[in-house]
């Protein structure tokens, strides 16, 4: 589990952050500034689509995340086994699309020792290559 | 407005068959206006500029015309097009069409079109209408103690109510067992809380002459396109701010209304809506409809014409058929199913929630 900061955006009125970066906040028509969170969140909710739209696997597991300091994002992910509605979860991109895997309590122990200023910068560039050894070219499409 | 279902006509056909009808009931042979409601006729149809070409289909080519589209409450929004001209004193009588043909199209073309009215960055994520309205199903599971049994009874019951209207797209019962064990669409959602893909089209006309019915209040309520945006998922702030600029308008509440017609494209919402538009207390309309509460012979008939799950869904007809529907049951027309009630209310749903409708209609003395 390697927890990269995700791009986003901030607006300057409100302090809303958005993810992916957007130009204007939907609730003011002003300009956002460029900011970026921790790619960890909680699961809001999650499917799985059993006839997916053209362009995709079935089956398609889709969960929506909300990321810590608020900005909430879809994800796909390798399946839905031991995920509930509070799960903790990491977010990664990978060619630009977002996926979600649960946070085992390793994954949890490393973050908060990284949060407090520790390493682990080598298990994370170890998982990183192991994540697109699983995730590469998966069920995702074109569309 | 015509049958709904599959239908071998074209588009123009079933609105002028819907139109004329509504014309004739109105003892209106030339309207002073014509607003179209369709949602894509583009792409399933073929065919654009669509208010000229309803107009002149229906032999009123010198009638002024316009097109309104909100996605799947586009029938509302020209409802609301035309309450807003007779209100203003612009015209005296406007006649509001609408109608969608797709049956035609495969389905997964038809998914995909209606589908395009999602966030376009979601959608490259494979979130189709019914994939939202899973996660929301999920989410109001978890939050809200929502069961399976109590969103599966919703259709049951409309399935119920289609039996005694003729009009309806889906004229058979179906179990509690049937609904609960239908395939996986997008789990928990099951195929049967999901409406059909149906043809058809409504029509009305509104007035500033005496007429039965009134539109008593009309509100609009808008939620971001993306449901990302939104930090509740599992009621509607759209609904909820029509329903509060609607009974704003008819200057009362929801405890004077009798029965309502409830967007249920998924059966979950139609449980969702009857608390976002305060006629159930929130966290009571699942029991409610357990109960009975809402069924043809309950306290609270929801969707006697069998609502979108068995009444059926072309799009932007739903939303004056809701109203068609109430104006029948409010004048006593509606044979075989009728209810007795002076107020009732309409609550249409545009997109994922996007853009939502509450109407109030009240049976003059």
């Amino acid at each position: 589990m390697i927890v990269k900061p995700i791009a986003a955006s901030r607006c300057p009125r409100c302090q809303r952050v958005v993810v992916p970066a957007a130009r204007h906040c939907p609730d003011h028509p002003v300009s956002m500034e460029p900011a970026s969170v921790p790619g960890v969140g909680e699961v809001v909710s999650f499917t799985t689509l059993h006839s997916p739209p053209e362009g995709f696997k079935a089956p398609l597991h889709i969960a929506l995340i909300e990321l810590e300091g608020g900005a909430r994002l879809f994800c796909h992910g390798e399946g839905t086994r031991g995920i509930k509605i509070g799960s903790s979860v990491g977010v990664e991109s990978l060619d630009n699309v977002f996926y979600f895997s649960h946070m085992g309590f390793a994954d949890r122990a490393r973050l908060f020792w990284r949060r407090a200023g520790a390493g682990g910068e080598k298990v994370a560039a170890i998982t990183k290559s192991l994540a697109k050894g699983i995730w590469g070219g998966r069920s995702r499409g074109d569309s | 407005m015509t049958r709904f279902g599959r239908r071998d006509e074209s588009l123009p056909d079933l609105i002028a068959e819907a139109g004329l009808a509504a014309l004739a009931d109105a003892g209106i042979e030339r309207p002073d206006a014509l607003v179209v409601a369709a949602m894509n006729p583009e792409e399933f149809t073929g065919a654009g500029n669509y208010a000229s070409l309803i107009n002149t289909h229906l032999g009123l080519s010198d009638v002024p015309a316009l097109r309104v589209e909100t996605a799947t409450s586009s029938g509302v929004a020209a409802v609301y097009a035309a309450f807003t001209a007779v209100a203003a004193g612009i015209h005296r009588n406007v006649l509001v069409v609408g109608g969608e043909k797709m049956s035609h199209v495969p389905t997964p073309r038809v998914s995909e079109i209606i589908g395009r009215s999602v966030d376009p960055h979601e959608r490259t994520y494979g979130t189709t209408m019914p994939a939202l309205a899973g996660l929301i199903t999920r989410a109001a599971m978890h939050s809200r103690g929502l069961s399976l049994k109590e969103m599966s009874q919703v259709a049951v019951k409309n399935h119920a109510n289609a039996m005694r209207n003729p009009l309806a797209h889906f004229r058979e019962l179906v179990t509690l067992e049937t609904v609960m064990e239908s395939r996986l669409v997008a789990d928990p959602l099951r195929l049967f809380h999901c409406c059909p893909i149906s043809d058809g089209a409504a029509a009305l006309v509104l007035t500033s002459e005496p007429s039965a019915v009134r539109i008593a209040g009309i509100g609009q309520g808008m939620d971001t396109m993306a449901v990302r945006y939104r930090s509740d998922l599992t009621s509607f702030r759209a609904t909820q701010k029509a329903a509060h600029i609607a009974y704003a308008m008819a200057g009362f509440g929801p405890e004077r209304v009798e029965v309502a017609e409830i967007h249920d494209a998924f059966s979950p919402f139609e449980i969702i809506s009857l608390e976002d538009t305060g006629l159930l207390p929130v966290g009571k309309a699942g029991r409610a409809t357990l109960d009975g509460e809402t069924a043809l012979d309950g306290r609270l008939p929801i969707n006697p014409s069998g609502g979108l799950k068995a009444r059926g869904h072309p799009l932007a007809a739903t939303g004056i058929s809701q109203i068609v529907e109430l104006c029948w049951q409010l004048r006593g027309m509606a044979e075989g199913r009728q209810v007795a009630a002076r107020v009732a209310l309409a609550q249409s749903i545009g997109g994922l929630a996007t853009n939502n409708w509450v109407t109030l209609l009240e049976a003059r003395a």
